[in-house]
């Protein structure tokens, strides 16, 4: 939303000692976030209001010649198709910048020049060029009754343009309808600045009788529909351009007719939209003598073209006005193209009413109608100012209604808001004394009753004050949360308590990083269910986005593996060659349920993938879990040759994936390492024993370690080699075995050492076969 | 002759000269004996240096610059890494555990009532429409906030309340916002959710507390300051600004929007089951992303789920 500086400053008598950049930063910290600002007093330095006093035309050319007055008489080719003697016209003069150029990488100097052998100095302006609409039919002309027209007099004094213009990030706004106004923004700038807002006089009375029939069929779609019928004739845009064109630019608006521009104005002012309907077409779509106004919600399936030509269909979430049944506008959002005004209307129905936020946005989100008025309707415009503002509008139209109708059945009732001048500073860690207090609030029109315990009465404008942590905010707020002094929470000095999950995450990252030399990345928790299928995953399984942003990021990943072997082979074509990739991160699926809270249950996984075989695989994992020291079952695997074509990967590539959920028990149990060296000093001897090739490893260094451990000694055994000879008639292979062992209670000699070798080699032939070579 | 040689053949000499000393008369033997001796351990610590740079000379040159000496291999370490986003986060943590802080995680998958209800946003309130959620067809949704864990955070620590304690909990975690990513937008992203409640919490405590995290954080004093809000769960509600501290190049010029924050909607505390007559809290969230760009002056979010070993070798 774009707020005018100059604007506010009509309403506001703004203390001399804060200047515009003060008042924009008060603005900031105190009301609002303001995203931006525009200043336009340069922008618009030297350029002239002038009366064309001679316009010829010159010949073979669509130019004019023309001697115009800006003080002096000076020459200027003009190419517009609508100059003409006698009338007023912006001149920019030779030296200065086109304001549609200026503040742009290339600002255009506007000089004196020979066109067809004229001399031409300056030029005369259209819209666009003087940044100011985007007319460029032809060059804007001046009202010569305008108050200040006179030749020579400055463009931007005449038509207020030495101002400064607010971008506001409206999202901050949410719950001040209020603040979309300009009487609002006011009120507010005011209540920072402690000073007393002047209330414009609204007439807010609301005794009406009329004959027309307006009937709200449920009070909860619209809480109160008013509206005027006016004789009314309306007038295109054409002649002038005027003080109202400049208003309504400012705010990011363009001017159409009369009726459109001053129905904007009064909702750029007071925050309440209106919409015209032509009276005789709404009569007539009615089949009736008489309108009949009928608000209600639409049939699913109801179709209403609007005044933009598209034929939307309506669903009951929308909101409809109808004639008689028969729709007519869609409530809050566009008028339809049966009842729009046109040059043949002769009278109109101006409509001033208020409908359900809640309706509004999802017909906003539904069909995508973003206009200045329905965003003014979905912050929830208060039901009582409907009236007031419709009569300020009939005023400005310069006309009286013919009716003026008020459905408003249920009032609102705002209710007191009780607080107390302890609880205000006691939430705020405040010492505001109660007259400052009721002083500020009183400032925007929160009347306030009583002492230390304050009954404040809420204006029909607020509709965003309920509870007293309302009103606390407001004081402050206005006095400024930058000035309440900084402390601390006095708190006894009591440990915080792990987080058990997290400590394991962390232990995992510098095993992994830091001691075995991975990488740890992140990646999206969206993955595609092609990523899946390649993977072979059921994309079944996974709960799906149902308005995610493309098929890449549309299922909830089931596991973190793909996601990394797509990442891998990325960097695999980025040329890295040995390398290890692990992500901890949560991961969910379908077939795991619901937990007790009904929400799915979420897994901490660990997925890692390397380049290297099932045993470089396995060498992560078993080192990981040794420092861990927990026992866990990692399942590792080789990428099968069809996954490494189908994610176009260089194998061999080896990855496991574990939850780590399920051994954060386990670690609670083995919080202590036993330590096992002596002080003793320790032998080493190799051992290699031949046998037959499909006794697995691991029977080997079982029944080693058994004998070991039937020695009571201390010892290490480290695998050396796993050999099989090329040429393999006996289908045998050689494990070796560096193995070192000492005593806790003394040195060995060597004779026990040769007894003690003995003894385990015997052993383990004993259990696996083979021999000792 | 080389300079040992030369040590060797000086020392014989002395040792020749030292045998005159039986022709000395007995008075002076005695200090003829101490000169002697001095001058032959000179000679001989001379010899065991000499000795030994001839030993050490056996030693190629080293060129103190070249990582290896000629037709040797270069000594390699491999390095892993750890996630910056990962690593930041942690050193926040940290922070907030030396505060007394409990932590706990945020989960990737929730539902309406955690995110907005228990939130005390309106069921169709337009404030739903900022968050730009994704939606599961089971009306799952993935959060946009870590204050979607809030509600869970107030109920397991309120019986510490009841037996006079607080509630000082902060809640990081994976979010979700359906936007398009481009350099500074994600859909993906980390928070960090605090939240503290007690008898007598006030909103000055909150902006000293937040005010001190940064400081520590940043390791120097800073400017500070708040800007008006509006949360649903917050009342009042604020965004808090720091001055751009100078590690980051801050010359008391510019402003960061570093989060959200405001005292916890009383709607929020009777939802959690605290009497907000009797208990107030504050509440706060902010960006984990934003704090590493800003630290090494990256303007490409999208780099943190990108995978690349290229980014991630820098850390």
């Amino acid at each position: 939303m774009k707020i005018s500086l100059n604007e506010i400053k009509k309403l506001v008598k703004i203390p001399e000692n804060v200047s515009d950049e003060e008042l924009i930063k008060l603005i900031g910290a105190r009301l609002v976030e303001v995203e931006g600002s525009e200043d336009w007093s340069k922008k618009y330095q030297g350029i002239k209001i002038v009366r064309v006093e001679t316009c010829e035309p010159i010949p073979d050319t669509h130019l004019h010649l023309c001697e115009i007055n800006c003080g002096k008489k000076v020459q200027v080719v003009c190419g517009a198709p609508n100059v003409h003697a006698g009338m007023f016209a912006a001149w920019i003069a030779p030296g200065c910048i086109v304001p549609e150029t200026f503040g742009t990488a290339e600002p255009f100097e506007i000089g004196s020049r020979k066109l067809r052998g004229y001399e031409s100095s300056g030029m005369l302006a259209a819209a666009d060029e003087l940044a100011l609409g985007e007319g460029h039919e032809g060059i804007i002309e001046i009202d010569p009754e305008m108050p200040g027209v006179k030749p020579g007099a400055s463009f931007a004094e005449v038509f207020d343009l030495n101002d400064i213009i607010l971008d506001i990030e409206n999202k901050s706004l949410t719950h001040r309808p209020d603040c979309f106004g300009l009487i609002g923004f006011a009120r507010e700038v005011a209540g920072i600045l402690s000073v007393k807002f002047n209330e414009p006089e609204i007439d807010l009375n609301s005794n009406v009788k009329s004959e027309l029939k307006i009937i709200i069929e449920d009070a909860d779609l619209c809480a109160r529909y008013s509206c005027a019928v006016l004789d009314f004739k309306d007038e295109p845009h054409f002649k002038y351009f005027t003080p109202d064109d400049v208003f309504l630019i400012k705010a990011d608006m363009r001017p159409i007719s009369k009726i459109v521009d001053i129905t904007n104005i009064i909702m750029l002012k007071t925050g309440q939209p209106l919409h015209a309907f032509d009276y005789d077409k709404f009569v007539e779509v009615g089949e009736g003598k008489e309108p009949k106004i009928i608000v209600r919600a639409a049939k699913n399936g109801e179709k209403l073209e609007l005044l933009d030509s598209k034929t939307i269909e309506c669903d009951e979430n929308d909101i409809l006005i109808t004639s008689n049944d028969v729709p007519v506008a869609l409530a809050g959002a566009m008028g339809g193209k049966n009842t729009e005004i046109d040059d043949n209307t002769e009278r109109v129905i101006l409509e001033s009413a208020t409908f359900s936020l809640y309706h509004l946005r999802k017909t906003q989100m539904k069909h995508g109608i973003f206009s200045e008025a329905i965003t003014r309707f979905t912050k929830g415009q208060p039901a009582g100012q409907t009236l007031g503002v419709l009569k300020e509008a009939v005023k400005a139209l310069g006309t009286e209604p013919v009716e003026l109708a008020d459905c408003y059945e249920n009032p609102v009732k705002v209710p007191d808001i009780e607080v107390s001048v302890s609880e205000i500073n006691g939430l705020l860690g405040t010492n505001y004394d109660e007259k400052l207090i009721v002083k500020t609030l009183e400032n925007v029109g929160l009347v306030c009753d009583g002492k230390e315990k304050l009954k404040v009465k809420i204006p029909y404008w607020r509709t965003d004050l309920h509870i007293k942590e309302d009103i606390i905010e407001e004081v402050g707020r206005l006095l400024g949360f930058d000035n309440i002094p900084l402390d601390f929470p006095t708190r006894p000095f009591i440990g915080a308590k792990e987080d058990k999950m997290l400590e394991l995450k962390n232990r995992i990252r510098d095993i992994l990083s830091d001691r075995l030399n991975a990488h740890e990345v992140l990646t999206y928790s969206f993955v595609s269910k092609a990523l899946q299928e390649k993977f072979g995953e059921e994309p079944k399984d996974s709960y799906e986005i149902v308005n995610s942003i493309s098929p890449e990021l549309q299922c909830f990943r089931q596991s973190i593996t793909p996601s990394l072997l797509e990442k891998f082979q990325e960097n695999q074509k980025a040329g890295y060659k040995d390398f290890a990739l692990y992500e901890i991160n949560q991961v969910a699926k379908k077939s795991d349920g619901l937990n007790n809270e009904g929400v799915p249950v979420m897994k901490t996984n660990l997925a890692l993938v390397t380049s290297g075989d099932f045993y470089q695989a396995k060498a992560f994992a078993v080192e990981l879990l040794k420092e861990l020291n927990v026992q866990a079952d990692a399942k590792i695997q080789t990428v099968k040759n069809s996954t490494l074509r189908k994610f176009k990967l260089e194998g061999p590539v080896s990855y496991f994936e574990i939850t780590l959920d399920d051994f954060l028990d386990a670690l609670d149990e083995v919080k202590t390492k036993t330590l096992r060296f002596s002080r003793f000093p320790s032998v080493s001897r190799d051992i290699t024993i031949k046998l037959d090739k499909n006794t697995p490893y691991g029977n080997v260094e079982n029944a080693l370690k058994g004998a070991l451990e039937d020695t009571g000694l201390i010892y290490k055994i480290e695998p050396v080699s796993i050999y099989e000879p090329k040429e393999n008639p006996e289908n045998t292979k050689n494990l070796s075995f560096h193995i070192t062992m000492s005593s806790s209670v003394k040195t060995l000699n060597g004779d026990e050492i040769s007894d003690i070798m003995d003894g385990i080699t015997s052993k383990t032939i004993k259990t696996v076969g083979g021999e000792i070579i | 002759m080389s300079s040992v040689e030369k040590i060797k053949s000086e020392l014989s000499a002395l040792n020749a000269e030292y045998a005159k000393i039986k022709d000395l008369p007995p008075e002076e033997r005695k200090n003829f004996g101490i000169e002697m001796n001095k001058k032959k351990a000179l000679l001989e610590q001379k010899l065991k240096e000499a000795e030994e740079a001839v030993e050490d000379a056996e030693v190629a040159p080293v060129d103190e610059t070249a990582p290896s000496a000629p037709n040797s291999e270069i000594p390699r370490f491999k390095l892993g890494s750890k996630h910056p986003l990962m690593t930041e986060l942690n050193k926040v943590l940290s922070i907030y555990a030396h505060m007394g802080f409990n932590i706990m995680e945020s989960r990737q998958l929730d539902d309406e009532f955690h995110m907005f209800e228990s939130l005390n946003f309106p069921e169709g309130h337009p404030a739903r429409d900022g968050y730009d959620t994704f939606r599961t067809a089971e009306n799952f949704i993935p959060p946009a906030h870590t204050s979607t864990m809030q509600y869970r955070a107030l109920r397991r620590f309120k019986d510490d309340l009841k037996n006079g304690g607080e509630i000082a909990v902060v809640i990081p975690g994976r979010v979700f916002r359906n936007e398009d990513a481009d350099a500074t937008h994600e859909h993906t992203f980390y928070q960090c959710e605090g939240v503290f409640v007690s008898k007598d919490a006030t909103m000055g405590q909150m902006l000293g507390v937040l005010k001190n995290l940064f400081e520590t954080y940043y390791g120097q004093k800073l400017n500070t300051k708040t800007q008006p809000g509006y949360f649903p769960f917050t009342e009042p509600s604020l965004e808090f600004l720091i001055e751009k501290p100078k590690s980051l190049g801050g010359k008391g010029d510019g402003w960061l929007e570093m989060l959200g924050c405001g005292m916890i909607h009383p709607n929020v505390l009777k939802t959690a089951g605290i009497d907000p007559e009797e208990y107030k809290g504050f509440a706060w969230g902010g960006g984990i992303d934003r704090l590493v760009m800003l630290k090494y002056g990256l303007t490409d979010i999208r780099y943190f789920e990108s995978g690349s070993l290229k980014f991630l070798e820098e850390f």
